[in-house]
């Protein structure tokens, strides 16, 4: 029920957004795009899909929006707005009970996003602008990094919180925290990727973060790093014009995904299976790589401009 | 509409319907007298307040003069203004249909109950790593080996849901598409920057998503037309430059053609047979044949061209250089000029040899005294052909009556003992044909009355001549 006239690839959902104001939404195995939807005003930083795959997040200068997935209409249908500079993250509770943001007005956010618990707005302030915001898969942990290069543990229920430097004044640019809550990573704007493995806090107590690994992931900026599902592998982006692949049991490199001509490579998302991967890049495409082989399997045309965000969900068979 | 339903009303819009069409004037004279509806207003119309009737400001209905509706005013250039404000309105009303959420932080702490209903620590689910196949790759797997859409490339010109970049929107009528397709546009928006050929490309990705089992050829094989509303495609115009800009042309109803051969202008035979594919479905059905071999329609509609052209000349002067021959069977080359009016022998000087068999003067005869045109014999040497004269035809000249004058034709009516003539030659084989193809036309054009007559002696002849071997 995502796009009409599209019931074989129900489940399956790839959205694309970046500097051209739009969004489009592709049939994954064939590279049609299926529908555009506009993004006026501004660039689009960040996409997610809610956990019901009803809606698509979409985030830009100053807003939040989102867009509808079941109909066919182009324009946002709510719009979340008060923040004053660029909303660079957003996510959802596993069940969809809120919304949070990462913004550069040095704030993260939870939003009670469908209006049904009006206490659950909840603010944290940081130093620098935020560039990334990660929830720790026991749902109330929000880890937030900034352009000052710290790492904040918010605990959402206690409001306490922590912070980690990995490295002084360099922009954390993405963290990711792997599906089984055991590990974390970390990119900063030097290529340089960091790894904590975690433990979990007894009843009440934050998780305990101990540095593992660090390793030079690329040779310029890193833009994203994220676990695939199986957290068997990590995947980082790069300005260096590559998307690689680390094994996550020694940190050697199994792909590099690259491209003549793709430049930018700003995001990555795994198949639920481990198997594939997407990645967004300047060049105005999106494409599908087999993780084994490290081959371009598909390639998703059609952007105006640089594609910087991607939003997927697969299904499980 | 309420005043459908209003009996009253539509009496009354009957009786000044008839009042102001009739132009005789008497629909107006029988019925000006007793006004129906008003009489039967109060039957009819029994929850009518009679004293609201009185002051009622719809009375329109009790009129038949015209009433121009105030708001209906004359059409007037909206100024930029106007056009800016209507979409900032629109935009306004875009807008209505956003809802809005404002950033808003409650200062009352959240009771220890909601914050345990919203924030719920969960463990993370272990073991995710048991590999179940995904969709994405259940689907990747059933299309291995999707080729690639040639067109792809194109994609970066959809100019759907753009915003801040000019589009054009097109309505493209795909000719090379099956019957049940092409009758209608499809709707293609590209941005204003593609050129010609970018949007052939795109309307090419766009027609191979939607028609997906048609066989499409690369760019270059086809054309962007002029086209009108209803589909028919302009052919007194040339395809829009493929190299130029979109934006340098303000059509927006155009044909894409697919051309025969790969040229930059479609050329004649092409546009006869897309005139051929978009002609009725009568003939469509009668000859579905007709698209499999659209190389012989082709060539058969060449061919009645040629004729028609071949006809259309005929009357126009031509001379050839033919060997007359005598009955002595001794040949001399003449000029022989043919037109629509006369058909004249000149010899020729003849400089090579000093003998002349044959002394050919010139000739001339009207065209109305030449009866027959045939071709007698064909030899590997050349093909003899004879044409058939009146002799009395002009004054009874005979046949060295130099310079027929064309002023004092006869009547036909006259000649009523016709001796007819005739000159052999011999030509080449082509010229040959192409003479006595060029006399035949001429004279069944004209029908002359030694026609008419040799033809009926020739039957005569035929006619006695089987009578008499009959016997």
């Amino acid at each position: 029920m995502v796009v009409e006239g599209s019931n074989e690839n129900d489940q399956i959902i790839l959205a694309t957004g970046g500097y051209d104001h739009t969004i489009k939404i592709w049939q994954t195995h064939t590279g049609i795009c299926q529908r555009t939807m506009q993004h006026a005003e501004s660039q689009v930083n960040a996409l997610e899909i809610t956990p019901d795959k009803s809606c698509l997040a979409a985030t830009g200068y100053q807003h939040i929006r989102m867009y509808d997935l079941a109909s066919n209409n182009p324009n946002p249908t709510v719009n979340y707005e008060g923040i004053t500079k660029n909303v660079t993250g957003v996510g959802f509770q596993e069940d969809g009970k809120w919304m949070y943001t990462g913004s550069e007005d040095c704030s993260a956010r939870i939003w009670d996003y469908r209006l049904k618990s009006p206490h659950a707005a909840k603010i944290f302030q940081t130093s620098a602008p935020v560039t990334c915001v990660c929830l720790h898969p026991n749902q109330v942990e929000l880890l937030v990094g900034d352009q000052s290069g710290v790492i904040h543990l918010w605990d959402l229920k206690t409001d306490h919180n922590e912070q980690f430097i990995p490295e002084g004044d360099t922009m954390i640019l993405d963290i990711d925290v792997d599906s089984e809550g055991t590990h974390m990573a970390a990119v900063n704007s030097k290529g340089r990727c960091y790894i904590w493995s975690l433990t979990f806090g007894r009843e009440g107590e934050p998780t305990k973060m101990h540095p593992k690994h660090k390793f030079d992931a690329h040779k310029r900026q890193a833009l994203k790093c994220r676990f695939s599902p199986d957290s068997t592998l990590l995947v980082t982006t790069s300005a260096d014009q590559t998307a690689r692949i680390w094994k996550t049991c020694d940190f050697t490199l199994l792909q590099e995904l690259t491209q003549d001509n793709q430049r930018w490579v700003w995001d990555a998302v795994f198949s639920s299976d481990s198997q594939y991967i997407f990645t967004a890049s300047s060049d105005g495409c999106a494409k599908l790589w087999n993780v084994k082989s490290g081959h371009m399997e598909r390639e998703y045309a059609g952007h105006q401009k640089a594609v910087i965000a991607l939003a997927f969900r697969d299904a499980v068979l | 509409m309420a005043l459908y339903n209003n009996k009253l009303w539509l009496l009354s819009h009957i009786r000044d319907s008839f009042i102001s069409t009739d132009d005789t004037g008497m629909s107006e004279l029988v019925m000006v007298g007793d006004d129906v509806p008003k009489q039967l207003a109060d039957k009819l119309d029994c929850y009518r307040d009679p004293e609201d009737s009185e002051d009622d400001e719809d009375t329109s209905h009790e009129s038949y003069d015209f009433h121009l509706d105030v708001d209906f005013e004359v059409q007037r250039q909206r100024s930029n203004t106007a056009v800016r404000l209507e979409k900032l309105d629109n935009a306004k009303k875009r807008a209505a249909k956003v809802k809005n959420i404002k950033w808003e932080f409650s200062p009352v702490r959240p009771t220890e109950q909601e914050l345990g209903e919203l924030f719920v620590r969960k463990e993370p689910k272990k073991n995710v790593s048991n590999t179940r196949k995904s969709l994405l790759s259940e689907k990747l797997e059933q299309c291995t080996n999707l080729p690639q859409n040639p067109y792809i490339e194109y994609a970066k010109f959809d100019g759907s849901a753009q915003v801040g970049i000019l589009t054009r929107k097109y309505k493209i009528f795909l000719t090379m598409l099956p019957e049940e397709h092409r009758n209608y546009p499809m709707t293609v928006s590209c941005i204003a920057t593609a050129k010609i050929e970018e949007l052939i490309g795109f309307i090419l990705l766009k027609c191979s998503t939607i028609h997906g089992d048609f066989p499409l050829k690369p760019v270059s094989h086809y054309g962007l037309y002029i086209t009108e509303e209803d589909g028919e495609v302009d052919h007194d115009f040339p395809n829009l430059d493929p190299k130029e800009s979109v934006a340098k042309f303000g059509f927006t109803c155009l044909g894409l053609v697919e051309h025969k051969q790969i040229t930059k202008n479609v050329s004649f035979e092409s546009s006869q047979t897309i005139i051929q594919h978009e002609g009725s479905d009568e003939i469509n059905k009668i000859s579905s044949k007709l698209h499999m071999d659209d190389a012989q329609q082709i060539t058969a509609n060449m061919h009645l061209m040629k004729v028609h052209a071949t006809a259309m000349e005929a009357p126009l002067y031509q001379s050839y250089r033919v060997y007359i021959v005598n009955k002595m069977r001794a040949k001399a080359e003449i000029q022989l000029g043919i037109s629509g009016e006369k058909i004249e022998i000149d010899p020729l000087q003849q400089k090579n040899s000093k003998f002349t068999f044959v002394r050919q003067k010139p000739v001339s005869h009207h065209i109305d005294s030449v009866a027959w045109c045939e071709v007698t014999d064909t030899k590997s040497s050349g093909t003899a052909f004879r044409v058939v004269y009146s002799s009395s035809f002009g004054g009874g000249g005979g046949s060295t009556n130099v310079n027929v004058n064309v002023g004092s034709i006869q009547s036909p009516i006259l000649q009523t003992s016709t001796s007819f003539k005739h000159y052999d030659f011999e030509a080449d084989h082509n010229t040959a044909e192409e003479i006595v193809q060029k006399i035949n036309l001429i004279l069944e054009l004209r029908s002359s009355g030694s026609r008419k007559e040799y033809l009926a002696s020739r039957e005569r002849k035929q006619r006695r001549r089987s009578f008499h071997s009959n016997k």
